[in-house]
């Protein structure tokens, strides 16, 4: 017992100590707002940069794309340095004129990035925003439980009569309506209606064989073999195929629906020297090894993941080959088409 | 002089009893559906809100797709809520006219599921309906079935899921209007020769009814709008209006139709609650909810 006391006062006294040279550092050398998802970014790769810049970082976190928007909108001009919007917004706050466009001879580890997650759609020059970690819509599949020879990187095995009432699928209008666009040849971001028509037609077919719509956990539908195909996030199939050894992965040759997170400066960031220093920092090969330690999502620092360990490097759920990435397709803003979407999705799942 | 203090007297004690909870409830209640009514007339380019003011949502609430949605729905709040009455009133009886300890032990029983989540008590069933799941793997092993039997993601498990989250809502209103019931009147029945059924049937059912509408009202308009109950549970195959609203609100981004759906299920309530009135109902029984 009094040797647990004694621990927590040490614990407690260097807790106040490291407090105490945080404060020391700010006066040096300024602050830095970031504000970022939850559970995104480790601590000691903060602590870490505190320490070798100097430069105080204050740390906000935010759950959906939505509410950061609204909370930098909110807020007074320059009140957030760093943002982290995923593809679409990026491209809703390029439309805003929110982001700063980034002067990419301050950045000297850029090249740490693979080029295929570089000029995305959202942003065709990479212009304001740099990849920090994302994921993939992939096809997890149970050996033991569909027939020999089916092959998952073509869209249209989800479509046979043979998967009965046997699929778990993402919860998510976008990714069903994109990927059945996708099979037929169409784009994943269709807009034409009478193409739409179509794919609403192809949906309908599919429908008797989903089990389940899952985004949460989808993962453990396959584990425990209720389903024998999920289409499911990277980060879940990872998991997925570390716990049951029956499970393997496909990509989908036509194309995997893809989501990617980003660092990005505001327009009116009050630190944006710092915001630089920060990026830069997290590009470094040794931080993004620490990042990827603790958060395992797909990671576009291809100089970060070539420092992982074998087990990592090896797992085909998170290190994705870079073609595959490179002929994804991320969400779109389409407009009013999104109505026609919901339509769909109201009369697919009724 | 005299008067204007005479009537501060009063003003201010009414002022500081009444204003908290008056601007709690303006704030916190009348505010947000006065803005979810505002938004409904309102019209979006795509991704955000435009003011622009528009009939469209309501118009666009009639639509087959939807329609069948709404059906759908009402046809699960409907079995929902028989079952919670059939399976509710002989427990709140029961327990109405239980000793002061069984009393409490009921009322322990009924209660302490509450303390945990309701979330995680439904992810609970998934554990034991599941194909591997407790039932399925008890019944293969007695050798009843030769192949696990669908039980989850089915409509049946939805209305399971909706029964169980929401039958506390049915017996407790039902304990108090039964707990309430003179009883005198029950043995004056039983004096004048009628027997236990015909004294059930014309005086217990009859002097509980408005338990038992007071209780169908908190469990018919939630299981239309308990979304969640139909993602975990049934998988999210059959939607119900409150996973139409939720999609609109969290995937379309469409809010103005989300709030006219919304406008839909409070106009119901005050369709449900007005029919009551009209059928000789007292609004004061109904605060036993």
């Amino acid at each position: 017992m009094k040797r647990g006391k004694v621990i927590l006062l040490t614990a407690v006294a260097a807790v106040l100590l490291s407090g105490l040279a945080a404060c020391g550092g700010t006066q040096k050398n300024g602050t830095l707002n970031l504000f970022i998802w939850t559970e995104y970014i480790p601590d000691s790769v903060i602590e870490g940069f505190e320490k070798e810049t100097g430069i105080d970082v204050q740390m906000q976190t935010f759950s959906s794309n939505e509410e950061m928007l609204a909370k930098v909108q909110g807020s007074n001009p320059g009140a957030y340095d760093i943002v982290v919007p995923s593809d679409y917004m990026v491209e809703n706050m390029i439309s805003q004129d929110i982001l700063l466009e980034m002067d990419e001879s301050q950045l000297t580890n850029l090249g740490n990035l693979d080029p295929a997650y570089l000029n995305p759609s959202y942003d065709p020059e990479s212009k304001y925003s740099i990849p920090y970690m994302g994921g993939a819509g992939v096809i997890v599949y149970n050996k033991n439980m569909v027939e020999e020879g089916a092959d998952f990187t073509d869209y249209d095995e989800l479509f046979k009569t043979v998967y009965n009432n046997s699929m778990v699928v993402l919860d998510d209008f976008r990714s069903i309506v994109g990927i059945t666009a996708l099979s037929m040849g169409y784009d994943f971001n269709e807009t034409d209606e009478t193409k739409l028509g179509e794919v609403k037609e192809k949906m309908l077919t599919l429908k008797p064989n989903i089990k389940s719509f899952d985004s949460d956990s989808p993962k453990t539908l396959m584990i425990t073999e209720e389903t024998a195909v999920g289409l499911m996030w990277s980060g879940e199939a990872a998991l997925a195929l570390s716990e049951n050894e029956n499970l393997d992965i496909a990509f989908p040759e036509k194309g995997m629906y893809l989501f990617l997170d980003n660092l990005c400066i505001t327009k009116d960031a009050k630190n944006a020297d710092n915001a630089y220093k920060f990026i830069d920092y997290v590009l470094k090969a040794e931080v993004n090894k620490e990042i990827s330690t603790e958060f395992p999502y797909l990671n576009p620092n291809s100089a970060g993941v070539a420092l992982m360990e074998d087990a990592y490097k090896n797992n085909k759920a998170i290190v994705i080959p870079p073609e595959e990435i490179a002929k994804g397709y991320y969400v779109k803003n389409i407009g009013k088409t999104v109505d026609l979407y919901s339509e769909i999705w109201a009369e697919f799942t009724k | 002089m005299k008067k204007n203090y005479k009537a501060r007297n009063k003003t201010i004690p009414l002022l500081t009893t009444v204003s908290p909870v008056a601007v709690w409830l303006i704030l916190l209640v009348a505010a947000p559906l006065l803005y979810v009514l505002f938004l409904s007339f309102l019209s979006t380019d795509g991704y955000n809100v435009v003011f622009r003011f528009t009939f469209d949502n309501y118009k666009n609430l009639i639509n087959p797709t939807y329609m069948e949605i709404y059906a759908n729905s009402f046809l699960i709040a409907f079995f929902t809520t028989l079952i919670c009455i059939l399976a509710g009133y002989p427990f709140a009886y029961h327990m109405a006219l239980a000793g002061k300890k069984k009393k409490a032990v009921m009322m322990v029983m009924l209660m302490v599921p509450f303390w945990t989540n309701s979330l995680i008590r439904l992810n609970g069933w998934k554990t034991i309906l599941g194909k591997t799941g407790f039932v399925n793997t008890l019944l293969l092993n007695l050798e009843m079935i030769h192949e696990p039997v669908e039980i989850l993601y089915t409509r049946g498990a939805v209305l399971l899921g909706m029964v169980y989250t929401l039958i506390p809502y049915m017996i407790l209103p039902l304990f108090a209007s039964i707990d309430k019931l003179d009883r005198s009147l029950l043995e004056a029945s039983n004096d004048l020769g009628a027997n236990k059924v015909k004294t059930f049937l014309h005086v217990t059912l009859p002097l509980t009814f408005a338990g038992i509408f007071s209780g169908s009202i908190m469990i018919f308009i939630p299981s239309l709008g308990y979304f969640f109950v139909s993602d975990i549970m049934g998988g999210g195959k059959s939607q119900l209006i409150g996973n139409l609203i939720e999609t609109q609100f969290k995937a379309a981004n469409n809010w103005p139709l989300g709030a006219s759906l919304s406008m839909m299920l409070i106009f119901l309530i005050l369709i449900m609650v007005t029919v009551y009135k009209k059928s000789g109902g007292n609004m004061e029984d109904l605060g036993v909810m």
